[in-house]
């Protein structure tokens, strides 16, 4: 890394033709403004950055901030947290000339739309219970294990929650068609991501064309009253399209179809 | 958190970085020539979003879970105020989990989304920070306890 050139933190794509004017602060404190580098139809919103680590604290928060204010004036593809190049002729070499034109591409096809996510999480208790009363096979290893010391039960116990697990599976498939089945003819695009947590059955993002997000939104609500007590609901959103900035989509390649 | 009317989710709820702490740590463009740099404190936020379901620890703790059903109980005779209860008891808490609630709240400071700057965070954080919170912790916790000693 040369000495006289800063390292820049990347924060997304916008059109060239249409660079935000931007008032926030960046990654790595007040000293950080924002600035683009545009090459083409394409430019990076970077700012410069000291080496060393970030702050998890500050500097997500600032590159929230950032996308949240870019999106709210242009459509912007963002680029992965904790992005960082050695500077702008690396930036240009690497990132904007040989991206350029899938860039473009993206950026076409995200245009006029957000993402929103739908996040559903069961009530394990209840799940639990679910699963018990409706497999036999686990009810009864289940039965024996209680009937085990703890040391001697250790594999049973290991079975017994190996075979909830795939019960939960099963359910979370079937909860995560209903959702997509629901709400996916209603987006541009949709993508069910693996559960973040245990308890999560379903963790859905969706691109959604901006003026379709209020019929979006009564649909979410009619499929939370179909879910009723059996699944707690979190919507949330508008954002930048953070779940479809990737290859698929500028190569216009069906991958939600 | 009410639980779900209609009426509550007219609208989406706006993309506070608490509740969007998973997205931005896991989606967006990815080049490879890039140098990812380090974060401080990023450790436990990752692992919280990437929980390994099909681990041994998860398969324990659903053991766990199943054996302590009360099957004679309703199936829905602990509600959601209990669970609540449950997360924001200290006892029930382990190490992780204040870590990782520890971050969301600064995160939550952070962005001035929080009521105001009191470090209380337990008291302060709302039923929304705190429904996600608890449901990491209840796997995330499990998975890291050991290897965080």
């Amino acid at each position: 890394m040369s000495g006289d050139e800063h390292s820049l933190y990347v924060y997304g794509a916008v059109r060239a033709s249409e660079l935000p004017d931007l008032d926030v602060t960046g990654v790595g404190g007040e000293s950080a403004a924002l600035k683009t580098i545009a090459r083409a139809e394409v430019a990076a919103v970077v700012s410069e950055v000291e080496d060393g680590p970030l702050s998890a604290a500050r500097d997500l928060r600032a590159h929230w901030r950032v996308l949240e204010e870019v999106a709210s004036r242009t459509t912007v593809v963002p680029v992965r947290f904790g992005t960082v190049v050695a500077g702008e002729e690396a930036l240009i070499r690497d990132f904007l000339d040989p991206e350029g034109e899938r860039l473009a591409a993206l950026l076409a096809e995200l245009r006029g739309k957000v993402q929103l996510n739908v996040k559903c999480f069961y009530d394990e208790e209840r799940l639990l219970t679910e699963v018990v009363s409706g497999s036999p096979g686990v009810a009864r290893l289940r039965e024996r294990v209680q009937g085990l010391p703890e040391a001697a039960g250790y594999y049973d116990r290991i079975r017994l929650g190996e075979l909830v697990s795939a019960e939960i599976e099963q359910r979370r498939e079937r909860d995560g068609a209903l959702v997509l089945d629901r709400l996916a003819p209603l987006a541009v695009a949709a993508k069910n991501d693996a559960p973040g947590t245990t308890d999560m059955a379903v963790n859905a993002a969706f691109l959604v064309e901006s003026a379709r997000v209020d019929e979006f939104s009564s649909q979410v609500a009619k499929l939370t009253d179909e879910l009723g007590s059996r699944m707690r609901v979190r919507y949330v959103g508008p954002m930048p399209a953070y779940s479809f900035a990737d290859a698929e989509v500028a190569a216009g390649s069906p991958a939600w179809a | 958190m009410a639980s779900s009317q209609g009426s509550y989710l007219a609208r989406p709820q706006p993309s506070g970085l608490a509740e969007v702490i998973d997205i931005i740590l896991d989606k967006g463009l990815v080049i490879d020539a890039y140098v990812r740099v380090s974060l401080i404190g990023i450790e436990i936020l990752t692992i919280d979003a990437r929980i390994v379901i099909a681990s041994v620890d998860t398969y324990l703790r659903f053991a766990e879970a199943v054996n302590r059903l009360d099957l004679e109980a309703k199936s829905d005779s602990k509600g959601l105020p209990e669970l609540m209860e449950d997360v924001t008891s200290g006892g029930s808490k382990s190490k992780t989990q204040g870590a990782i609630e520890g971050v969301k709240e600064k995160v939550q400071e952070a962005t001035g989304s929080g009521d105001d700057d009191d470090d209380d965070g337990k008291q302060k954080t709302r039923s929304r920070s705190r429904s996600s919170s608890r449901s990491g912790s209840r796997s995330g916790s499990r998975s890291r306890t050991k290897d965080d000693e």
